[in-house]
């Protein structure tokens, strides 16, 4: 079930490459393609969760020679999340027509990078398919090729390569380190290494996914390019690929170097704290929308670093569950950002209500297990921290919402299609739903947090 | 831009060879230096001297660069067919056949085993890539030039 998906996904990427996306029998195949590696990844998870992890080893070589791809229960949540919401992305942008030949087989090579990445057992095999979702990210970056979209697409490619360097010289690091590529290997052995080299490589891994994540110091490309990028292709890079850097540092820092994110923890701390403040205070003070929903993206990634300071049970479940919600809003928010309509107005609500953590939005419970899990460690000035930064959220996105949404229209404004607001709608009713029946996300995330902390043991 | 009859000429004469080189490494990867990737660069590298030497019209009337989109979309196929296919008869991905330690068919010394198949589809990626690549940047600078 691993390799269907991913060779569903892969195989039809390549063979939509070769066809003109802007008809509307190839987004079809598309979108019905990605639908069943979707279906694929649900049947996937199902089996993950009932029976264990699964594993593949290629080749049919004995582990430790041949390359592993492993599903387990976190890397199985963020490949169901990241490739539905490339889904919905794609759906969006189809009922509205797609502009590009290669848009669909963009989304796809994106689908298929990010399965690949979120279930492989592999540091080296990782780095690749984080480069395949990203050369895909930064070629959809440009989509529209207008100047502005070039623009965006060269900051992208730029900034990210660097974290793409960073990235390969840490897993060089970590194989230098332990004389293995294997997940698992790497986990037990990391241990015994040499602890100043360790936390050096754990440094460069934590930087190299803070800068895909855009985390305060690392933060300088997000705004503009998000503010570049057609709607459907910021909620892609903000709700899909910025779970590379979650993923990532639960992966890396929860599972491979755990001593080294310990002693990191303050460190998680006060740039995660920086990172809130900073972005919601930018975010108050940003007039239009997307700006405004690029700087809340700097700020909601701060939360997802100060649960994994936490660390433990509770702080990385609650990492993962801030993570998808966080994830699912910003879809929310950048797609309805791009329309208009009444429908659209009240999922915006939806969506400006669960970033500022109110009830009955599933963002609620973001706030509730962080600050649950802030209490497991008994600090007062998170507590405090996850309030204002809370209030402050609440503020702008009201603004935002009263400046689009209520200000009267100067001029005559098109509806868009209907397809694509009750696109939005959905997700908007599914954040309302999870807010209001939060065990099952509250249990995934307990499952896994516990993936991380067995290293992946069944 | 125009290039001496000498460039001319080595160029020319170079091409075969470096195809030839290119095909070498291709076959005897597996079990010997080198793999597809390395003969994609080296054969591209052949077709790169072709560009420079007689310029992107000669170039492209000379070859059939419009194939290049078909030959490396068309590797990538091939590849994923071979990683995948096994799974049709219930094997891992990536599954050799013949497996370790079976008999292996010899054509002269070349061996026939899947992995050649599969270096074949990523030769023919990067070559096909990397063709395609030079042709759009020779083309830009053409345009730009006239």
């Amino acid at each position: 079930m691993i390799v269907f998906t991913l060779g569903l996904t892969w195989t039809l990427a390549v063979l939509l490459s070769l066809l003109d996306g802007r008809k509307h029998p190839v987004g079809g195949i598309a979108l019905g393609g990605l639908a069943a590696g979707f279906a694929g990844l649900l049947v996937l998870g199902w089996e993950v969760f009932t029976n264990g992890p699964v594993t593949m080893v290629a080749g049919g070589w004995p582990p430790g020679v041949g390359i592993t791809l492993r599903a387990d229960a976190l890397g199985v949540t963020f490949a169901v999340l990241s490739v539905g919401v490339i889904l919905i992305a794609l759906a969006y942008e189809a009922v509205s027509g797609i502009e590009s030949r290669t848009f669909p087989a963009l989304a796809m090579f994106m689908a298929a990078g990010l399965t690949g990445l979120f279930l492989t057992g592999d540091a080296f095999n990782f780095y690749v398919f984080f480069e395949i979702a990203m050369i895909a990210a930064y070629a959809l970056t440009g989509y529209g090729e207008r100047a502005r979209q070039l623009r965006a697409a060269f900051i992208f490619a730029v900034v990210n390569l660097l974290g793409s360097v960073l990235f390969l010289i840490g897993v060089g690091a970590l194989y230098h380190l332990t004389g293995t590529l294997d997940m698992r290997m790497i986990a037990e052995r990391v241990a015994a290494a040499q602890p100043n080299a360790a936390l050096l490589t754990a440094v460069a891994i934590f930087v190299a996914f803070s800068l895909k994540l855009g985390l305060f110091p690392f933060h300088y490309w997000l705004p503009a390019v998000y503010t570049g990028v057609r709607p459907s292709v910021a909620a892609m890079l903000s709700g899909a690929l910025a779970n590379i850097g979650s993923y990532g540092l639960l992966r890396f820092g929860g599972e491979l170097l755990p001593q080294e994110l310990e002693m990191g923890a303050t460190a998680l701390f006060v740039l995660g704290t920086t990172s809130i403040i900073y972005g919601a205070l930018q975010a108050v003070s940003r007039r239009t929308m997307t700006e405004v929903l690029a700087y809340s993206a700097i700020g909601q990634v701060g939360y997802i670093l100060i649960a994994l300071g936490i660390g433990g049970p509770v702080g990385f479940a609650a990492a993962v569950v801030y993570a998808i919600i966080n994830s699912l809003n910003k879809l929310l928010l950048f797609l309805a950002a791009g329309l208009r309509g009444w429908m659209v107005g009240a999922a915006f609500a939806v969506g400006a209500f669960s970033v500022a953590g109110v009830p009955p939005a599933a963002g609620f419970l973001g706030k509730l297990v962080l600050f649950q899990a802030s209490l497991a460690v008994e600090s007062v000035a998170l507590v405090a921290l996850i309030f204002i930064g809370g209030a402050l959220s609440f503020v702008y996105s009201f603004q935002i919402y009263q400046r689009v949404f209520w200000k009267p229209q100067a001029r005559a404004y098109k509806i868009s299609p209907s397809t694509a607001r009750l696109l939005v709608a959905g997700v908007a009713g599914l954040l309302l739903f999870a807010g209001a029946w939060p065990e099952p996300l509250l249990a995934l995330g307990q499952r896994a947090a516990a993936a991380v902390l067995l290293g992946g043991a069944p | 831009m125009k290039t001496s009859v000498m460039t001319r000429v080595v160029a020319r004469v170079l091409l075969v060879p470096a195809l030839v080189v290119a095909l070498a490494i291709l076959i005897k990867g597996y079990a010997d230096t080198g793999d597809g990737f390395n003969a994609g660069v080296i054969a591209a590298l052949g077709m790169l001297l072709q560009y420079v030497a007689f310029g992107y019209e000669e170039a492209e009337r000379m070859m059939p660069v419009r194939l290049v989109a078909v030959i490396a979309f068309g590797g990538l196929l091939l590849s994923l067919a071979v990683a995948l296919l096994p799974l049709f008869w219930g094997l891992a991905i990536f599954t050799h056949v013949p497996g370790p330690g079976e008999e292996v068919i010899h054509l002269g010394t070349v061996e026939l085993i899947t992995p050649v198949v599969f270096d074949i589809g990523v030769f023919m990626l990067v070559f096909g890539f990397a063709v395609g690549a030079i042709d759009l940047l020779a083309r830009a600078i053409h345009r730009r030039e006239t």
